[in-house]
């Protein structure tokens, strides 16, 4: 019983990481329809700037504002540089370019940053735990999942009831009819991408909490969110949320029960069931669980 | 957008090679082709192999992504498949490589079949996705059956010319003595991809003439009107995914049988998958000069970037596979920029600045 809570909450955990970096993607897909596959190297980007800074002796607290600000811009530089150009081109070319500024990105750390892995500072004890009904729980699980919880609430808050939000859903579902309205479609874009990287930073410096280990690489975490995105549905904020805590949980069931039954096959199944469970899903939903359905006629 | 010479007549339409400079200049380039493995130093007759192999993969790319239009993100996985079923095939059952090779394009055309289907619902990312998943869940498999592929400690890859041969014997790569000529394993294996590319390159050329690359065209440019006009486009689809995972499952056994050993990860992981994209992206998409010019560009340009790289400030620091990245990436983020059509387009305009000289255009 123990176990399965221990297994739950620490689901729920990566869970909601995958839910931040997955809503990442939304945010962006939503606004301008790109896959930005330079976020992984943002949420690295974020951790390694958390570290950094906190080295620097800022307090932790400030630390995290200041990484997710820079990230933020970060975002809205590649944007406002190398995306906007090709506004209008096919989709495929915003795809490749983005990979390949990841790819930049990912140099680029490695020529500041180095290869070594670093800690992430908490502001509690590192290893603190809390008994929940009997179960042992780490301090940082539940962090992330407050935190996680709290943007997201944040997050629905400001496309509901700001002028920002308005213009993001109005950017979202046409761009032409909203700059014919008055809504600066570009400054648009590269508030999202603000966003966007701001969430990929969060993501990050909770993702390097446990187990504690910071480095260039901590970005491939965004390949393993991409089924979140894509069972949630690409332009659903709310799917993916929803569908990034339920792999997160079914991950770490999965590593807990089904793993050791397979023998050889087993191991690390966990890593790629995610994706699994994606491509069933896609077989019965093509559109993911509350994205909106494309007309298809042929 | 440049466009090519007038064309008055359907056969000139067809022509594989349009003019006489055409052919003038295939002419040149095949002797280029037949000298290079003579008077190339053994690492850059390596490079040159690689570049061969290159060829047969982005051509296959080009098929799928550049005819039919559906982006793959699991090329890796199909040379995987291929490199993998070559080398089991060679080390277990000491089958020649003549047979273990299209074994490979075999098997690789088994997935990609497979995975076809799901083209036929999911277009755009999220069949970009899901052929990433491909990656993953191809290596999870060749690293769980390790009885077969010895997992993450890699595999030799033997390269026997026929059946029944001990390991370390009968290997294609072994020295041979034709009269006054003596060719070394390198030179020979250069020879042998040499004729696969240039196969893939023409079997690719010839599909894009023909009906079935027409109607992959036509679903790639408008799928709906496609259809009205009498194309099937699950079929063509299918098609694309069947023609592309064979040849990208030859070149990985080609890949397999240059390196002699190979490993699952890298190379065979999202970063292989990307390079094939940035090769028939810098090459020019739709054409199957863009799929040979991109390979070439991309393989040659590693080493000058490593021997560039060690020059530069900061990217020294990189190793010399970033070095490579950094350089390719740069190069690839420009052409999309500046130049959507890639080496293609520059090559038209240069060829469209002479035509026309001395008028501006």
């Amino acid at each position: 019983m123990s176990n399965l809570l221990q297994l739950l909450v620490s689901g729920l955990a990566l869970g909601a990481i995958y839910a931040l970096v997955a809503l990442g993607f939304v945010v962006i897909y939503r606004a301008s329809q790109v896959f930005n596959f330079a976020q992984g190297e943002f949420v690295a980007f974020g951790a390694l700037m958390m570290v950094s800074l906190h080295a620097e002796g800022l307090p932790w607290a400030l630390a995290v504002v200041i990484s997710c600000i820079l990230t933020g811009l970060l975002g809205a530089v590649v944007e406002r540089v190398l995306l906007r150009p090709l506004v209008g081109r096919p989709v495929f070319v915003t795809i490749i370019l983005t990979i390949f500024v990841g790819a930049l990105l990912r140099a680029g750390m490695t020529i500041v940053w180095g290869h070594e892995l670093r800690g992430m500072p908490t502001p509690w004890d590192t290893m603190a735990e809390v008994d929940v009904l009997g179960a042992q729980l780490l301090v940082n699980s539940l962090g992330a999942m407050a935190t996680g919880a709290l943007v997201l609430a944040l997050y629905f808050v400001l496309i509901r009831r700001t002028r920002l939000g308005v213009a993001m859903r109005a950017t979202a579902s046409d761009q032409e009819v909203a700059l014919a309205l008055g809504i600066p479609v570009g400054r648009v874009f590269g508030a999202t991408w603000f966003l966007a990287g701001a969430l990929a930073a969060l993501a990050g410096i909770f993702l390097g909490m446990y187990p504690r280990n910071v480095d260039i690489h901590l970005g491939f975490v965004a390949l393993r969110a991409f089924p979140a995105v894509i069972v949630g549905g690409l332009d659903s904020a709310m799917g993916t949320v929803i569908a990034g805590i339920l792999l997160g949980v079914l991950e770490l069931l999965c590593q807990g029960y089904i793993n050791p039954h397979l023998g050889e096959f087993g191991k690390n199944f966990h890593a790629v069931f995610p994706y699994f469970v994606m491509i069933l899903f896609l077989m019965v939903r093509p559109y993911g669980l509350f994205g909106s359905r494309d007309v298809e006629r042929v | 957008m440049p466009t090519r010479a007038l064309v008055t007549r359907y056969e000139q339409d067809l022509a594989l090679f349009p003019d006489r400079w055409h052919r003038i200049g295939l002419v040149l380039f095949s002797v280029a082709l037949l000298v290079l493995p003579f008077i190339a130093d053994a690492r850059w007759l390596g490079v040159s192999n690689l570049a061969l192999v290159a060829v047969v993969g982005s051509v296959a790319l080009m098929i799928l992504t550049g005819f039919a239009g559906q982006i793959s993100m699991g090329h890796a996985a199909f040379l995987a498949l291929g490199a993998y079923t070559t080398a089991v095939l060679g080390e277990q059952l000491a089958l020649p490589f003549w047979l273990a090779l299209p074994a490979g394009g075999l098997v690789a055309t088994a997935v990609g079949l497979a995975i076809g289907p799901f083209a036929l619902r999911l277009r755009g990312l999220y069949l970009a996705i899901v052929t990433l998943g491909l990656v993953f869940l191809v290596n999870h498999m060749l690293l769980t059956f390790s009885d077969l592929t010895h997992g993450v400690s890699g595999i030799a890859v033997p390269m026997f010319t026929w059946f029944g041969s001990e390991p370390g014997t009968g290997s294609f790569l072994d020295t041979t003595q034709l009269g006054d000529l003596r060719l070394v394993g390198d030179q020979k294996l250069y020879f042998l991809f040499l004729a696969l590319a240039t196969g893939a390159a023409w079997v690719a050329k010839n599909i894009q003439r023909s009906n079935t690359g027409r109607a992959m065209m036509a679903v790639r440019d408008q799928d709906l009107a496609a259809s009205v006009l009498g194309v099937n486009p699950a079929r063509s689809k299918v098609t694309a995914f069947g023609l592309s995972s064979f040849l990208a499952g030859i070149a990985g056994g080609m890949f397999a049988l240059q390196q002699q050993y190979i490993t699952i990860e890298p190379p065979f992981d999202l970063n292989m998958s990307i390079e094939y994209i940035a090769m028939i992206v810098l090459g020019g998409m739709g054409t199957v000069f863009g799929a040979v010019a991109g390979a070439v560009a991309l393989v040659v340009l590693s080493p000058l970037a490593e021997m560039l790289g060690r020059q530069l400030p900061l990217i020294e620091r990189l190793s010399s596979a970033q070095q490579s990245t950094v350089l390719f990436s740069t190069l690839v983020l420009a052409v999309l920029v500046f130049e959507p059509m890639g080496l293609l387009g520059i090559w038209l305009r240069i060829k469209r600045y002479f035509a026309s000289w001395p008028f501006r255009y």
